[in-house]
C-alpha cells in the first residue's frame, strides 16, 4: 500500500502544479464571463520555456542561475514530509515539520539573493516585501503546528493531522485552523490579497517583480516551485479537513484528498476573483488576525483537554 | 592536570616572549608557535574528558585569605575549552593577515598578541577554577584584555569612548558577581564551589536574590537585552578578529557562568526556568530586529550575538523548565540544544566577522549602504560569508539548524505537567520562527547590499590585492566545523552528551541512554533529510547544466523602460527593511534630519534617519537628567540647622544599634 501511496504523493507534487495553475485559471476566466485557457496550459508555457535560451544581466554572478535550482531542490526535499493523505508522508519524522519550515525559508532566501543580483530597484523591492510576508507568516505557520501538537499529542506532520471526529471542538478547530493555513497559502504563494500576480505593474507586484530578469529554464523552474509549494500548502489543508485517514479506507482517502486539494485551487481562485488585493501596509495585520486565529484554537485546545483529564 | 598546568605556563611564556623579543615578526612567530603548542596540551587533557573520561581534579595552596584553590575539569569545563582555545588560535592567525600592515611598521604589535595570549590563560582559569576569588581574577583577566584588546586603534575617539563603554558595561557585570558572591559567602561562609551546593540545592530567598544577581552579571557578560549596549559598539570599533573572538568565544564565559549555577542548583524552581525563557526570548527578538537596521555591518553582526545568546538561553531555559518537572526529554532538548547552539555561533559568528575584516580591509569601509558587487572580485570571502550567514540563519543543511531544530523539538514536546504553561511553549516555538524569519530577511539585507549588484559608491578606495591567505584559512575552517556538524549532527551530539548529561544529573551518561532520550531516531533523519537535500540539488544541478540550454547571452537589467539606471538606483538596505520596520515602529527609536528643498529655486536637500538604540538612548538621557534631579531633591530638603541634627541622630542611632546587634 506504501509504494502506491508514495506514487499518489510523487504524481500529486509532480502534476499537481500544473493543474492547480490551470483550475485557479479556469474559475478566475469563468467568474469574469470567459472561458479560459486549458487546464493543462502552464505545462505548455513550462515546455517552451524549458527550451528557450536564457538571457542574464550583466550585474549578475553565479547567484543568479544557482538560485532557482536551490529552491526547486528544497521544495522538493519538503515535499517528502507533507501528508497529503492524512497519515501518511514518504518521509516523517519527530519533528519534520521544523525541518519543512527550514528548507522552505532556504528556497526563500535564494530566491531573494537571485533577484538581488541584478541590482534592479524593483527586485529589490520585491524581495524586501517577500522578506517582511515571509517573516510575519513563520509565526501562524508555527503556532498553528504547535496547537495540531497539542492536540494530537504527535510530533510529526502525518500524525498531526489524523483526523478525531469524536468531538464538535476537534472538528471545528481543524476547521478554524484550516482557515488560518489557508491564509498562509494566499500570503505564502503570493495570492490576492496579499500579492496580485497578474498586475500589470512592477511596483505593486511581490513574486512576479523578484523574477523580472529570470527567462528560459531559470524562470520555467522558478515558477514550478512556486507551483509545489501551493499544492503542499494545499496538501495540508486537505490533510487537516480529510475525515478519512489512510489506514481505514485508502483510496477513499486519496479520493477525498485529491477533491479537496482541487477545492483549495478553486476558492483560491474564487478569492482571487472577489476580492481585491490590500494596501501593503494592512497585510501585517492580515497575518496577524490568521496568529489571533490560531491562538484561540491553541487555548481551545488547552481548555478541551482539561475537561477530558 | 599537569598538561594543563603546561598548557598556561607555555601561554605565560609566549606572552613574555611576544613583549620582550626584538622584531614583530619574531614576536608574533613566538607567540603563534607558544598558542599552538598551548592548544595541543590543553586539548590532548580536556578532549578525553568531554568524551566521558575521568574528571581531572587538582589543588594549589594558596595564601590567607583563599587558602587553597581547587581546580576542576569536568565535562562542561571540558566542552567550553575544547573550542575556546584553537578558536582564538585561528583569531591570532587572521589578525597575522589583518594585521600585515601593523607588522610590517614600527609599532609593537607583540603587545597585541601577547593579550591574545592572556585571554587563552583566562578561559583557563575561568572554565576550571572552583574558588570565587580565583574565579573573579580571571574574569578580570578576560575583560582587561578585551579591552586592551578592542582599543588596539587608541588615536580614534570613537573607539576610545566604545572601549570605556566596554570596560564600565564588564565591570559592571563584575559589581553584581562580586556582590552575588558575596550573598553566597554570607550564607555558606565560603568561597569553595564545593561548599556552595548545599546552599544552591535548597530553595531560600537568598539563592533566589543570588539568582537573579547573577543572571543579572552573566546577562551583562553575554550581552543578553536590555544589557547589551556596549556590545556594537565595542564590536564596531574592535578589530574584525577581536570582535570575532569577543562574540564568538570569550562571552561565552557569561553562559558558562549561567551553566555553572544550573549545576549547582540541581534542581531550579519553576520561575527560574520561565525568568530564563523570557528574558532569552526578549534577546533574541530585540538582538534580531535591531540587526535590520543597522548600516555598519560589525554592528549588525555584533546585534546578531544578543540574538543567539538569546536562542541559546532559551535552550536553557527549557533545559531548567524540564530538570524542576522531572521530564528527562525537555531537558536533554534544551540542554543538548543550548550547549551545541553555542558551538555553533562561535564557528559562524567568527566566520561572519572574518569575513567583514577582510571586505573592510579590502573596500577601506563598513557601511554597507556603499558597498556591493562584491562577489565578482572577491572570489573567497564571498562564498564564504554567504555559507556563514545562511548557517546564521539556521537554514538547512549547516550547523545551527540542527541545535534550533533541538530546541523547537523540547519547545512543542506536549508536557501536561505545564498546566497552563502548557500553552506559552507553542508561543515561544512561534517567536523562535519569527526570529528565524526576520534573521533571514537580515541575512539576505546585508549579503546582498554587499555582496551583490554593482557597487554603490565607486570611489570607495578598495586596494584590490590579493584577499590574503592569512585571513582566508581560518574561515575556511571554521567552514568546515560548520559544514560538519550540519552533515553529521550525530558527531554535533556526541560532543555535547557529556556536559548535558551532567547538567540533567548523570555523569556518566551512556550514548544509549543519551540517544535514547531524544524523540525515536530524530537524528538519523535530519541526517537523512540533510543528505537527500544535497543529493537532489546535486542531481538538479547536473541536469540544469547537461540538459537544459545555456547561454552567455547578456543584457542590462530590466529598468522598466527606464534607460539611464546608475548604481545609485539599487534599493538600500533602509528600503530593504522599511516594510518590517514600520510594523514595528513604536519599537525602535528613529532619529530624522531633514533638510527638504524648499521654494521656486530649491538647493540641495538632505534627508537622513537613524536608528539608534532605545535602550542606550533613554540610558543616556536618563543620567543626563539625573543631575537635574538630584539638584531638585536637595532643593527640597529645608535648610534649617535642626533638620539637618535630626537627620544626622537618626542616622546615628541607626548606625549604633546595627553596630550593638552585631
Amino acid at each position: 500500500m506504501n509504494i502506491v501511496l508514495i506514487i499518489f504523493q510523487l504524481a500529486i507534487v509532480v502534476l499537481g502544479p500544473i493543474y492547480m495553475i490551470g483550475i485557479i485559471n479556469r474559475v478566475k476566466s469563468l467568474w469574469a464571463g470567459r472561458r479560459g485557457p486549458r487546464l493543462n496550459q502552464s505545462w505548455f508555457d513550462l515546455l517552451r520555456l524549458l527550451r528557450k535560451t536564457p538571457v542574464y544581466s550583466v550585474v549578475t554572478s553565479w547567484i543568479f542561475p544557482l538560485a532557482p535550482i536551490v529552491i526547486l531542490a528544497s521544495t522538493i526535499t519538503a515535499s517528502l514530509f507533507v501528508p497529503l493523505v492524512p497519515g501518511f508522508a514518504p518521509y516523517s519524522f519527530t519533528g519534520d515539520f521544523v525541518a519543512f519550515l527550514y528548507l522552505l525559508g532556504l528556497g526563500k532566501v535564494f530566491l531573494m539573493l537571485g533577484a538581488l543580483d541584478t541590482g534592479s530597484a524593483f527586485e529589490g523591492m520585491g524581495a524586501s516585501r517577500e522578506a517582511t510576508y515571509a517573516a510575519l507568516a513563520e509565526p501562524v505557520i508555527m503556532l498553528t503546528l504547535g496547537t495540531l501538537i497539542l492536540a494530537s499529542g504527535h510530533m510529526s506532520f502525518s500524525d498531526l493531522v489524523i483526523p478525531q471526529t469524536d468531538m464538535v471542538t476537534s472538528i471545528s478547530i481543524r476547521i478554524a485552523l484550516a482557515a488560518v493555513m489557508f491564509i498562509v497559502l494566499l500570503i505564502e504563494t503570493s495570492r490576492v490579497p496579499a500579492d496580485d500576480p497578474t498586475t500589470h505593474l512592477e511596483l505593486t507586484m511581490v513574486h512576479e517583480v523578484m523574477i523580472l530578469d529570470h527567462s528560459g529554464p531559470e524562470l520555467a523552474i522558478v515558477q514550478y516551485a512556486a507551483g509545489i509549494k501551493m499544492v503542499l500548502l494545499a496538501g495540508l489543508i486537505s490533510a487537516l479537513l480529510n475525515p478519512f485517514s489512510f489506514q481505514q479506507l485508502p483510496v477513499v482517502a486519496m479520493l477525498v484528498s485529491l477533491t479537496l486539494i482541487a477545492l483549495v485551487a478553486v476558492l483560491v481562485g474564487l478569492t482571487e476573483s472577489l476580492t481585491a488585493r490590500l494596501r501593503f501596509r494592512a497585510i501585517p495585520l492580515f497575518t496577524f488576525a490568521a496568529f489571533l486565529i490560531s491562538m484561540i484554537c491553541l487555548v481551545l485546545v488547552h481548555s478541551s483537554q482539561g475537561t477530558v483529564q | 592536570m599537569n598538561l594543563l598546568y603546561a598548557g598556561t605556563m607555555t601561554l605565560g611564556i609566549g606572552a613574555i616572549l611576544s613583549i620582550a623579543l626584538p622584531a614583530n615578526r619574531l614576536r608574533v612567530g613566538a607567540n603563534l608557535v607558544a598558542q599552538f603548542l598551548a592548544c595541543v596540551l590543553v586539548l590532548s587533557a580536556v578532549l578525553p574528558v568531554l568524551f566521558g573520561g575521568e574528571v581531572l581534579v587538582s589543588t594549589l595552596a594558596w595564601s590567607y585569605p583563599v587558602e587553597r584553590i581547587d581546580f576542576e575539569i569536568n565535562s562542561v569545563s571540558a566542552f567550553f575549552l575544547a573550542f575556546s582555545l584553537p578558536m582564538t588560535f585561528l583569531g591570532s592567525i587572521y589578525a597575522v593577515g589583518y594585521m600585515k600592515n601593523d607588522i610590517a611598521s614600527k609599532r609593537h604589535v607583540g603587545v597585541h598578541f601577547a593579550l591574545l595570549a592572556m585571554v587563552q590563560v583566562s578561559y583557563l582559569i575561568i572554565y576550571s577554577v572552583q574558588n570565587s576569588f580565583a574565579f573573579l581574577v580571571g574574569w578580570e583577566i578576560a575583560a582587561l584584555s578585551a579591552w586592551l584588546l578592542v582599543i588596539w586603534d587608541h588615536r580614534n575617539q570613537k573607539i576610545r569612548f566604545a572601549g570605556f563603554n566596554y570596560l564600565i558595561s564588564t565591570h559592571l557585570s563584575l559589581l553584581f558577581l562580586v556582590s552575588a558572591f558575596t550573598v553566597v559567602h554570607g550564607v555558606t561562609n565560603s568561597f569553595q564551589f564545593a561548599d556552595f551546593v548545599p546552599f544552591f540545592q535548597k530553595p531560600s530567598i537568598q539563592r533566589s536574590i543570588a539568582f537573579v544577581l547573577f543572571l543579572t552579571s552573566f546577562g551583562l557578560k553575554s550581552a543578553f537585552f536590555p544589557f547589551h549596549t556596549w556590545l556594537p559598539r565595542a564590536h564596531s570599533a574592535a578589530p574584525a578578529h577581536v570582535s570575532a573572538l569577543m562574540s564568538g568565544v570569550i562571552h561565552k564565559a557569561g553562559l558558562f557562568g549561567v551553566v555553572k549555577i544550573i549545576l549547582m542548583m540541581g534542581e531550579p524552581e519553576l520561575w527560574m526556568g520561565w525568568t530564563l525563557l523570557a528574558v532569552s526570548s526578549i534577546s533574541a527578538f530585540m538582538g534580531i530586529l535591531y540587526t535590520l537596521v543597522q548600516r555598519d555591518i560589525k554592528r549588525l553582526l555584533g546585534y546578531s550575538s544578543t540574538e543567539n545568546v538569546g536562542i541559546v538561553g532559551i535552550g536553557f531555559g527549557l533545559g531548567c523548565l524540564g530538570l524542576t518537572l522531572h521530564q528527562p526529554t525537555m531537558a536533554a532538548l534544551g540542554f543538548g540544544g543550548g550547549l551545541l547552539h553555542i558551538l555553533n555561533h562561535a564557528l559562524f559568528k567568527c566566520l561572519l566577522f572574518y569575513g567583514a575584516g577582510s571586505i573592510y580591509r579590502f573596500t577601506h569601509t563598513i557601511d554597507l549602504e556603499k558597498m556591493g558587487g562584491l562577489l565578482k572580485v572577491m572570489k573567497w570571502t564571498g562564498p564564504l560569508f554567504l555559507l556563514g550567514s545562511l548557517a546564521s540563519a539556521a537554514l538547512p543543511p549547516f550547523n545551527a539548524f540542527i541545535s534550533e531544530f533541538l530546541i523547537y523539538a523540547g519547545l512543542l514536546q506536549s508536557t501536561p505537567e505545564l498546566k497552563i504553561g502548557q500553552m506559552a511553549l507553542p508561543l515561544f516555538a512561534a517567536l523562535l520562527a519569527f526570529v528565524g524569519g526576520l534573521s533571514a530577511m537580515s541575512i539576505t539585507r546585508a549579503f546582498g547590499l554587499m555582496f551583490l549588484g554593482v557597487p554603490r559608491d565607486p570611489d570607495y578606495a578598495g586596494d584590490h590585492s590579493k584577499e590574503n591567505v592569512w585571513m582566508i584559512v581560518p574561515m575556511v575552517l571554521h567552514l568546515i566545523g560548520i559544514v560538519i556538524v550540519g552533515l553529521v549532527p550525530m558527531l554535533a551530539l556526541r560532543l555535547v552528551q557529556a556536559p548535558a548529561g551532567m547538567m540533567l544529573g548523570d555523569k556518566n551518561i551512556t550514548t544509549e541512554k543519551w540517544m535514547g532520550l531524544m524523540p525515536a531516531s530524530m537524528l538519523q533523519s535530519v541526517t537523512f533529510v540533510v543528505l537527500t537535500f544535497v543529493v537532489v540539488l546535486a542531481v538538479l544541478l547536473v541536469a540544469r547544466f547537461m540538459l537544459l540550454p545555456k547561454s552567455n547571452r547578456r543584457h542590462v537589467t530590466w529598468g522598466c523602460g527606464y534607460t539611464m539606471p546608475n548604481a545609485r538606483m539599487q534599493y538600500s538596505g533602509s528600503s530593504f527593511s522599511f516594510p518590517m520596520v514600520a510594523v514595528f515602529r513604536d519599537i525602535l527609536k528613529f532619529w530624522t534630519k531633514e533638510d527638504l528643498p524648499k521654494g521656486v529655486f530649491p538647493k540641495d536637500g538632505s534627508y537622513s534617519t537613524n536608528c539608534v538604540d532605545s535602550v542606550e538612548h533613554s540610558t543616556f538621557q536618563f543620567l543626563n537628567r539625573g543631575e537635574r534631579i538630584i539638584q531638585k531633591g536637595l532643593l527640597r530638603i529645608p535648610e534649617s540647622m535642626g533638620f539637618s541634627f535630626g537627620i544626622g541622630f537618626v542616622g546615628l542611632i541607626v548606625l549604633v544599634t546595627l553596630v550593638l546587634c552585631k
